[in-house]
């Protein structure tokens, strides 16, 4: 195929010439260029190779439809399946063909195309549904692995990608003909708009065909010129260009990107696309339509092109692909490929048209005529033929005698349809026009308005009323513009969705999917095998599939299939349209919430403390919680934790506790509310002391655990887990609004306010009353469960005296600015007791030893109170509180519930892990009777010797019994089923 | 997307609000002696129908109130928003509601393009 250069274009600067590179070979094209006009400029037709039988494939269209020429782009972090027909070329630009080894011309995995019988529909199903499943293995998976696929992923991408909200009252997706009426009718009115087209020029139809003569008596060129200005003069209307409209959601929410970098190279470290969310009232879909292909043998030779596609180069970048192309239509949309052509001095090698004589248009047969162009009506093409590119067709023409045409180049036009996806999304509703053959939008879901080609309407004459009755709903100026067309033609079509070869064989092929390489022949297998609905069929056959899905070709599918049913279109019906219309990056979709700010990190306010000494960190939510401190860099971790709990046992530690949670109970009737929401009663408790609490879900199920403090009736202020915050505070909020609305109370969350600091050991009495001088720790004074309000150095603080470690323990709660100061001034003073501060692992293995559980890690949302031995939490007395009428549900009675048990190994030698199962025989053989599960699993050096927290079957009557825990290495260990308390059984420590 | 009307602030995006199931069902009266099964109903049994539905929703990340509404889930049209303490409205008067995409019969997906 060689093309040339049209005379000057408006659209491409001729004097600026751009090289790039392409599989490594220097080129140049003009300032303005698509990848595939430039290398059409070049006479580079075969531009990559298909994805299953890797056959030469070309530049099929010219537009966001293609689905041959995808390019590697290497300039910009390697970025894949990148359509050449819409990605501008700049300076330097390097780009690399797909899936050929080693070369585009020399391709090894065309052998595919050898073994193509094979290939066929279904193919991956049945290998790995065979006998043979290690060939799957061994054989087909790595070799499909190799061979199969479209580019390479990309590398180091970093795209960065911004969003940004719309709220308008309208959005007119295109901005072709129809798109700009639609905008001019509502300039300078009261509607707010957003104008959105794909291309970097608005016109649509009128910068891309020959179609239009003029419109006011002006040149389109003008006219349009103008009426942009005017739009864009227009206050509220703003236009979006460079913009891909992609998902049409509920309610006219809309997802578009744009595209920053048009015609250059995205810097490093810029916006590169930016992700409009738009909501409108209403949407007006003006997107035009797309033209279909035909299928015959060989349809994908490089060489071969859609009319349409071949007139829009000429229009839009200045250059004919080839200076004598054959054009095969079956409808009237070609008219104006061949007028251009024409007007350009250029003449069409043949005419080929399905439609008898009669049909044709009689103002394209007096062109035909006076120009001398080969004629032949009623005629088809068989088949095209050439090595990588066309060479010649096989025509047969009405009399059935079949002629061969040298060509190096074929103008496809199998029809046009709507571009239905946006309005399909949308859930509106489709209908197949058994005139102009294709479906229409016909009733919308949403308030969604179609105009132009995008609703079906193929021809201009009903332009103007057509769209004053679809805007009168807007009370806009009414339009009435004048429209001349150069093919003055209706638009006509005559049914022809493929042409069978000459000659059977297993190696012709007809396509109907270019990118997945699916066959008609493809899609008569899968009917044949029973796969004949259309959902289906698409699966089977992987027919319209592809990163293009389908656009020049679904519709041919279904006309092929409704023939071989013998079914209406309309009882075929079409697959589903799903968002994205096109793909779209993935960094486009993160946006900004992407590494650091993916999610949010949230820190105590001794964090830095923390970073200096020596502290290793754990998630806990989003918190960063120290999980322990390394006193030097050798040190492991299992050292760190022995460390850390043997100086709490022996000493004194401190614990920054200020990821609990805690939530503040305000309000005449708290104690009512408090009543209701936690297991205990809080009645006779004294104001002043604290209380440990459970909170149960409606199934009676264990849901947070915390310590409440009663300052008075009227005041409580809770503790809950630290990944439990929300979760509680929003199920107090719930049930103070939905269900007991009548009592008078209010809740907030207070856990960001205060830091909390546990400080404990047998030591910290001493350290408090250094610390505090002016406070009696004494127990007299200061019983265990008590809390006081002191003020330190002006800083007003609440300490309470609770302890999860089972040491004598207080947790001193300070406003969170005034924190760093006090955790210091403990730190220095507790040095000579040898407080050390302690990590989150420390404290589980400390609470472990005294058997306190852990929500969500000993429970798991099915365990009860009673499961956990902790029936005395529960305040029978109450009439109702949550989850208490669920505590006696048959299944919460059952006797053989796992409940929480202590856990030792037999030999104090062996070792538990967290997690394995607890079996009653020593032999594993299945299928193993489990009676539970390790919860809670740790070594202490307290102890010497493993120990764990499990729940198992009936488990408080085992208590005294032995079993035996299963190993990751499927051996079994001696166990001891036990109390679940391991050290100070008595709680002498904690009351000390 | 949907777009939700908080009676207390207005019009916001779906993503300010959390489901919270269905409406007025009511929670036992505690005091009183309740059975296994009016219990079990309230804990574990929810309608889950095709069409209209008196549903919770809370503005979870805005006034943190909880309201009520009235939804098609075949359509996921949101046809009110009321106060907990209003009344709940007859479904008999949204009888005008658009029904699914493709006026797809009782049960089933409604994913279709074209109508049936």
């Amino acid at each position: 195929m060689k093309s040339i250069n049209l005379k000057e274009n408006q659209f491409i600067q001729f004097h600026q010439k751009i090289s790039f590179k392409f599989d490594g070979v220097k080129y140049f094209g003009y300032k303005g260029d698509t990848i595939a006009s430039a290398l059409l400029r070049n006479n580079i037709n075969l531009v990559g190779r298909s994805f299953k039988y890797h056959r030469p494939r070309g530049i099929y269209t010219c537009g966001i439809e293609e689905p041959n020429a995808l390019v590697q782009i290497i300039s910009e972090y390697s970025e894949p399946n990148t359509r050449a027909t819409i990605k501008k070329i700049y300076e330097g630009m390097e780009i690399e063909s797909q899936n050929r080894w080693p070369s585009l011309e020399n391709d090894f995995g065309s052998i595919n195309n050898l073994f193509s019988p094979i290939f066929t529909a279904g193919f991956y199903y049945k290998t790995f549904m065979g006998p043979h499943k290690k060939f799957w293995k061994n054989l087909y998976e790595p070799l499909i692995r190799r061979a199969a696929g479209l580019g390479k992923p990309p590398k180091d991408f970093k795209g960065i990608s911004n969003h940004i909200h719309h709220n308008v009252d309208i959005t007119i997706i295109g901005g072709g003909l129809n798109g700009l009426l639609a905008a001019k009718s509502f300039i300078n009115s009261n509607y707010d708009v957003l104008l959105i087209d794909f291309e970097e020029q608005l016109g649509g139809i009128i910068n891309n065909s020959n179609k239009i003569s003029s419109i006011d008596n002006k040149e389109p060129k003008d006219w349009l010129k103008e009426t942009i200005q005017e739009i864009e003069d227009s206050k509220n209307i703003k236009i979006l260009k460079n913009t891909l409209v992609t998902t049409y959601n509920y309610i006219n929410h809309l997802i578009a990107i744009e595209d920053r970098f048009v015609g250059s190279k995205p810097i490093e470290g810029k916006v590169n696309s930016t992700l409009h969310k738009i909501r409108a009232s209403h949407t007006i879909l003006c997107n035009g339509h797309i033209e279909r292909f035909l299928s015959f043998q060989n349809n994908d030779l490089p060489g071969i092109m859609l009319s349409s596609s071949f007139e829009k180069y000429m229009c839009r970048y200045g250059l004919a692909p080839s200076k004598e192309p054959v054009i095969f239509s079956n409808n009237s949309n070609s008219n104006s490929l061949v007028y251009g052509l024409i007007k350009a001095g250029l003449k069409p090698k043949a005419y080929i048209d399905s439609r008898s004589g009669e049909e044709i248009e009689p103002n394209l047969f007096d062109l035909i005529r006076k120009n001398d162009v080969p004629l032949y009506t009623n005629s088809q093409i068989k088949g095209a033929f050439g090595n990588k590119k066309i060479e010649k067709i096989l025509v047969e023409d009405s009399s059935g005698a079949l002629n061969e045409i040298k060509c190096d180049c074929l103008c496809l036009s199998g029809g046009i349809n709507p571009d239905v996806h946006l309005f399909t999304q949308s859930k509106g509703l489709l209908d197949w026009d058994e005139k102009d053959l294709t479906y229409k939008p016909s009733k919308p879901f949403q308030p969604t308005i179609t105009l132009g080609s995008a609703s079906g309407q193929f021809n201009f004459d009903n332009l103007n009323s057509d769209i004053n009755e679809k805007l009168k709903t807007f009370k806009v100026k009414k339009l009435d513009v004048k429209l001349e067309l150069n093919t003055n033609t209706k638009y006509n079509i005559e049914k022809l969705w493929e042409v069978s070869p000459q000659k059977k064989s297993l190696w012709a092929k007809s396509f109907i999917d270019l990118q997945n390489d699916v066959t008609t022949k493809d899609i008569r297998q899968a009917i044949t095998e029973g796969f004949d609905r259309i959902e289906h069929l698409k699966r089977y056959t992987t027919n319209s599939m592809g990163t293009d899905q389908g656009k020049i070709s679904s519709i041919n599918a279904l006309g092929i299939v409704s023939d071989l049913l013998d079914k209406k279109v309309n009882e075929v019906g079409t697959t589903i349209y799903r968002p994205p219309y096109a793909p779209l990056s993935f960094s486009a979709i993160a946006g900004r919430n992407c590494y650091e700010f993916y999610d949010p990190e949230r820190k105590s306010p001794i964090h830095s403390w923390h970073l200096k000494n020596g502290a290793i960190f754990e998630d806990v939510g989003q918190w960063k919680r120290p999980w322990y401190f390394q006193i030097n860099k050798d040190e492991s971790m299992h050292d760190a934790v022995q460390r850390e709990s043997k100086n709490v046992r022996e000493n004194a530690g401190i614990l920054d506790g200020s990821t609990l949670g805690k939530i503040e109970i305000k309000g005449e009737d708290a104690l009512e509310f408090m009543n209701l929401i936690y297991t205990n009663s809080f009645t006779k408790m004294k104001q002043g002391s604290a209380r440990y609490a459970l909170m149960l879900g409606e199934d009676g199920m264990v849901k947070d655990d915390g310590i409440i403090c009663k300052i008075s009736d009227q005041h409580f202020i809770a503790t809950t887990t630290t990944g439990g915050a929300a979760t509680v505070l929003g199920c107090m909020e719930e049930y103070a609004q939905t269900e007991w609305p009548n009592l008078k109370v209010f809740m907030n969350s207070i856990t960001e306010q205060y830091a909390t600091f546990n400080i404990s050991g047998p030591k910290t009495r001493e350290i408090m009353k250094k610390a505090f001088p002016n406070i009696n720790f004494s127990n007299e004074e200061f019983p265990f469960m008590t809390f006081q309000f002191h003020e330190f150095n002006d800083i007003p603080i609440r300490i309470l005296r609770a302890s999860f470690t089972g040491e004598l323990g207080y947790e001193i709660y300070i406003p969170s600015n005034s924190a760093p100061k006090i955790w210091d001034n403990i730190q220095s003073v507790g040095k000579e007791f040898g407080l050390a501060p302690y990590g989150t692992e420390a404290m589980h293995l400390l609470r472990a030893e005294k058997g306190y559980i852990i929500v969500g890690q000993d429970t798991d949302g099915s365990i009860t109170p009673i499961d956990l031995g902790l029936s005395w939490m529960i305040g029978k007395s109450k009439k109702d509180f949550l989850g208490k009428r669920s505590l006696a549900r048959s299944d919460t009675i059952r006797e053989d519930r796992k409940q929480l048990v202590g856990i030792i190994p037999s030999n104090k030698a062996d070792k538990l892990e967290e997690g394995q199962h607890i079996i009653l025989d020593r032999e594993i053989k299945s299928p193993v009777p489990m009676l539970g599960h390790i919860t809670s699993c740790y070594y202490s050096s307290t102890l010497g010797h493993d120990f764990a927290l499990a729940v198992i079957k009936n488990g408080h009557s085992m208590i005294g019994t032995k079993a035996y825990a299963s190993t990751s290495s499927m051996s079994t260990t001696g166990v001891d089923i036990v109390k679940p308390v391991f050290y100070d059984e008595d709680n002498k420590r904690l009351v000390s | 997307m949907l777009i939700i009307n908080c009676p207390y602030c207005g019009p916001r995006d779906q993503s300010e609000f959390s489901n919270g199931g269905e409406a007025h069902v009511k929670r036992p009266d505690g005091s009183k002696e309740i059975g296994d099964r009016e219990w079990g109903e309230y804990v574990f049994i929810r309608a889950n129908p095709k069409g209209l539905f008196y549903e919770r929703w809370v503005h979870t990340h805005g006034c943190r109130k909880w309201f009520n509404c009235v939804r098609d889930t075949s359509t996921d049209e949101i046809l009110v928003t009321y106060k907990l303490d209003e009344k709940k409205p007859n479904l008999n008067n949204f009888k005008s509601v658009v029904k699914t995409p493709s006026g797809e019969p009782e049960v089933g997906s409604g994913n279709f393009t074209v109508e049936k």
